[in-house]
């Protein structure tokens, strides 16, 4: 078993990661005086896994659209019932949920923390799907993909992502679509189950009330046998440089419209990614943050409200920037954004205007490291980046300089490639 | 330095509450202004916090406002409103790292409590009033944000549902007001109402966080100690109405594709806090937890709803199911949900069940002590209610509730109204 320490200079804490025999990589961070402890076990498989092989396979499997989330519902069924009820005794508040490229199973407690930790263990752990329990599903997630037809918010986010990308799969909506989730079976939830819950392509984090030893008991006891390494290969998509298409619109019963306009940036791999993230959340500052002029200027004119803000997307191989909000006049905050941006590649980013942004910056990234469930979140979005040290984010923010953010400008927010998604209400 | 919940009363109408705990990164500093709903002043009233963010005599410029957040290690001052009970009530709050987690040992704490103290009571009056721009501006985006209540559709049901039940009481007043008297705001309205806030507001100042609270303390008791002529409402409890003679029923027609059904119940008198807890516990056990009765049977066994919870408001005694059916479940839903509080009434339900629901309060509640917004909403609401417990307090008078009290919480709901909110297309 290896086991490193991790320590933080700035903030004077530390974590652990050990790599359990059985494959499993953990990280674990005990912290002082909180009540409650949060884990998270995850799997590298989310919506954008839909042709892969391993290295036992002579070609690439393609799995229909929305399997991941499908695979995710399916785990809480045992032949002993439902595992939310195995947590009912031990209290722990339990979820789940599949993103673009994980799959995370979490709970949160203040008393049992053993207990509820063997079930994460065995809930993710071991697999019975029938084709009655399939059936059944089908029908649950076909009302949870109706639910989000009507949700404005989840439309206009997954129509921007359908107007940047041509080929990438993080396009495809999460739960997929009633008619691909039809074609999914027990046999293929089962071959997908081997591939991707292979202990060495999952991460175990942990933060808050708890002991390592209380952790190393429990996966000794529940996680076995030791799995040779999985090696996963995803089909390679070709990204085209263009966006899909420069405008996408949509009619649901909103009052004001709601807009997401995005910038397909360039992947360059996960760790790279990682750091990019952060430095383009503080361009996103410095272009339209609330302490710039361009939010002034469109506050003051009407066509930005409090609901404005903008967000960095990035997994193992995508990475985009979203500005979105409500407003009357969507095309013209994307048209003053794409100004902007010209502006600051041509004229340079103001020296106080970036200290002021560092400073925010950081103070922000010191926060996730005083909230239990923001500390298993990094420590497994870190893992997940391949980025050894966790607390590197602060050190990513405090040393970044200007020049490096002036290059980083040029290149992640390329206004040939941006896209604008509109929801507007229904006309009458 | 770590100390449990602290209340002082440090002014007229004015109290200093803290709870603070070394393990935080970050300090809290809240004040709410409580003042009753009223239709006539509630979008007034409203577009207060938001209209005070925008700058104060000393950062007149909101984009100064925000340079001076940047340079506070990007605290965040925010101005929302919120509603307990009959009660509205106006917060501004700001909250930063502490002192300890700066680069270079700036003094957090006190200039984040100044700058909160800056904005509230001495904003940018140019000529005695709010900047008539400003409130053109803020007072469009409060009709928006009013007019934006429709696109969260189970929000908007849950809301719509309350309304008719409380017709014509201050509870189905909407927090943000109406947008009809929304509209009517000036900057003279606006100026009016800061004034007549701080004179008449029941203030609730909140210290949570890390650092020391003394400071804080001082500063605010200096700062408000400036305000003249209160003469502030007394907070009281609203009397709980019973339920209407006669189920209401009410189907609203919008384009979704997911129907949102909501019931509506009245908890009748509640005695004591005994009969609170009771009441708390059973709605737990009915739809509370994903180990409710009509989490495992409605949602999961019968599959009728994508989502099916019970609620209890201990501030106004209305308890509300809501849920997302297809339109064609919806009286099967409904029939169902009806059962399964049946089967509470009538003791059908297990020491197993019992316990899971004692145990995920007892998760929740222990919870509470690691976030700052937790502790601060939690202490708030007991002081609405006029109680003081900490959440460990609220513990052992939950975990005393017996068999017989639950039932006679559920024996006492009434369904008031029902709410049905559907597509326009056929089924």
């Amino acid at each position: 078993m290896e086991k490193t320490v991790i320590r933080s200079q700035r903030i004077g804490e530390e974590m652990v990661r050990i790599k359990h025999p059985s494959g499993l990589t953990m990280l674990l961070c005990p912290m002082k005086g909180f009540s409650t402890a949060y884990a998270t076990f995850t799997a590298k498989v989310g919506s954008v896994d839909v042709s892969f092989k391993t290295q036992d396979d002579s070609d690439f499997v393609d799995v229909p659209e929305g399997v991941a989330h499908f695979l995710e519902h399916k785990m809480f069924e045992k032949p002993e019932g439902d595992a939310f009820a195995a947590y009912a005794k031990t209290g722990a508040s339990a979820n789940a949920f599949t993103s673009f490229d994980k799959t995370s199973y979490l709970f949160s407690c203040t008393d049992h923390f053993e207990e509820s930790l063997e079930i994460l263990l065995d809930l993710a752990r071991r697999p019975y799907f029938t084709p009655a329990s399939v059936a059944k599903e089908q029908g649950i997630i076909g009302q949870e993909i109706r639910m989000y037809d009507d949700d404005p918010d989840w439309r206009v986010f997954f129509n921007l992502l359908g107007a940047l990308y041509q080929k990438h799969p993080v396009h495809i909506d999460i739960a997929g679509t009633v008619e691909s989730i039809s074609q999914i079976d027990a046999p293929l939830l089962y071959r997908c189950h081997r591939t991707f819950y292979n202990l060495n392509n999952m991460v175990l984090c942990v933060a808050g009330n708890f002991t390592i030893e209380q952790v190393l008991q429990a996966v000794d006891k529940v996680v076995k046998p030791d799995e040779k390494p999985v090696e996963i290969t995803s089909r390679t998509v070709e990204e085209p440089e263009e966006v899909a298409q420069k405008l996408v619109e949509q009619r649901l019963s909103v009052a004001t419209p709601l807009f997401q306009f995005g910038f397909k940036g360039r992947s360059e791999g996960p760790a790279d990614n990682f750091r990019h993230q952060i430095w383009d959340e503080m361009l996103c500052e410095l272009i339209a943050g609330e302490a710039s002029p361009l939010y002034r200027r469109m506050y003051d004119a009407g066509i930005i409200n409090a609901t404005f803000g903008s967000e960095v997307m990035v997994g193992r191989d995508y990475l985009c920037t979203i500005f979105s909000g409500e407003s009357r006049q969507p095309e013209q905050v994307a048209q003053e954004i794409q100004r902007e941006i010209e502006r600051l590649t041509r004229e340079g980013i103001d020296r106080e205007m970036f200290e002021l942004v560092r400073r925010a910056t950081y103070g922000r990234y010191i926060g996730i490291f005083g909230r239990t469930d923001a500390v298993a979140g990094i420590m497994s979005s870190a893992y997940l980046a391949g980025v050894e040290d966790p607390y590197s984010i602060l050190d990513i923010v405090a040393d970044t300089t200007l020049e490096e953010l002036q290059e980083r400008l040029k290149n992640s927010f390329d206004t040939e490639r941006c896209a604008l998604s509109i929801v507007r209400p229904v006309e009458g | 330095m770590n100390s449990s919940f602290q209340r002082e009363r440090i002014g007229d109408g004015i109290y200093f509450n803290s709870v603070t705990d070394s393990k935080f990164k970050h300090n809290r500093l809240t004040a709410h202004l409580l003042l009753p709903l009223k239709q006539e002043t509630a979008a007034e009233n409203a577009l207060l916090p938001f209209l005070l963010r925008k700058g104060c005599r000393k950062l007149p410029d909101f984009t100064q406002l925000n340079r001076r957040l940047c340079s506070l290690y990007g605290a965040s001052l925010s101005g929302d409103v919120s509603r307990f009970g009959a009660y509205q009530s106006l917060e501004l709050s700001i909250y930063g790292i502490d002192d300890r987690f700066t680069l270079d040992s700036a003094r957090m704490a006190e200039d984040c409590a100044q700058l909160l103290v800056d904005v509230l009571l001495d904003p940018n009056l140019p000529n005695g009033a709010f900047d008539s721009q400003e409130v053109v501006l803020e007072r469009q985006q409060l009709c928006d944000t009013i007019e934006s209540l429709i696109n969260d559709k189970r929000a908007y049901a849950l809301n719509r549902c309350r309304e008719i039940m409380c017709k014509g009481e201050p509870l189905s007043i909407e927090k943000y007001g109406s947008l009809e008297t929304a509209k009517q705001i000036t900057a003279e309205s606006a100026t009016q109402a800061w004034k007549r806030a701080l004179e008449t507001a029941h203030v609730e100042l909140f210290f949570v966080g890390s650092g020391d609270a003394s400071k804080t303390k001082g500063l605010f008791t200096q700062a408000f100690g400036q305000l003249k002529s209160r003469r502030p409402y007394a907070v009281d409890k609203w009397v709980l109405g019973s339920a209407a003679s006669q189920v209401r029923e009410q189907v609203d027609e919008l384009d979704v594709a997911q129907s949102k059904l909501v019931m509506g119940f009245r908890t009748g008198k509640l005695p004591d806090a005994q009969a609170v807890a009771a009441m708390w516990l059973m709605t737990a056990l009915f739809g509370g937890t994903p180990n409710s009765k009509l989490f495992l049977n409605v949602r999961e066994k019968l599959s009728l709803c994508y989502y099916c919870a019970a609620r209890f408001d201990r501030l106004t005694g209305l308890m509300f199911v809501d849920s997302g059916v297809e339109k064609k479940n919806r009286l099967q839903a409904q029939e169902e949900i009806l059962r399964q509080l049946e089967e509470i009434r009538q003791g059908n339900f297990t020491q197993e069940e019992l316990d899971a629901t004692l145990l995920q309060i007892q998760n929740s509640l222990r919870s509470v002590s690691d976030s700052l917004g937790s502790l601060e909403s939690w202490y708030m609401t007991q002081i609405m209610d006029q109680t003081h417990r900490s959440p460990v307090q609220e513990w052992e008078l939950l975990s005393q509730i017996t068999r017989e009290a639950l039932i006679q919480a559920a024996k006492q709901v009434q369904l008031d109204t029902i709410y049905f909110l559907t597509g326009k297309e056929a089924e």
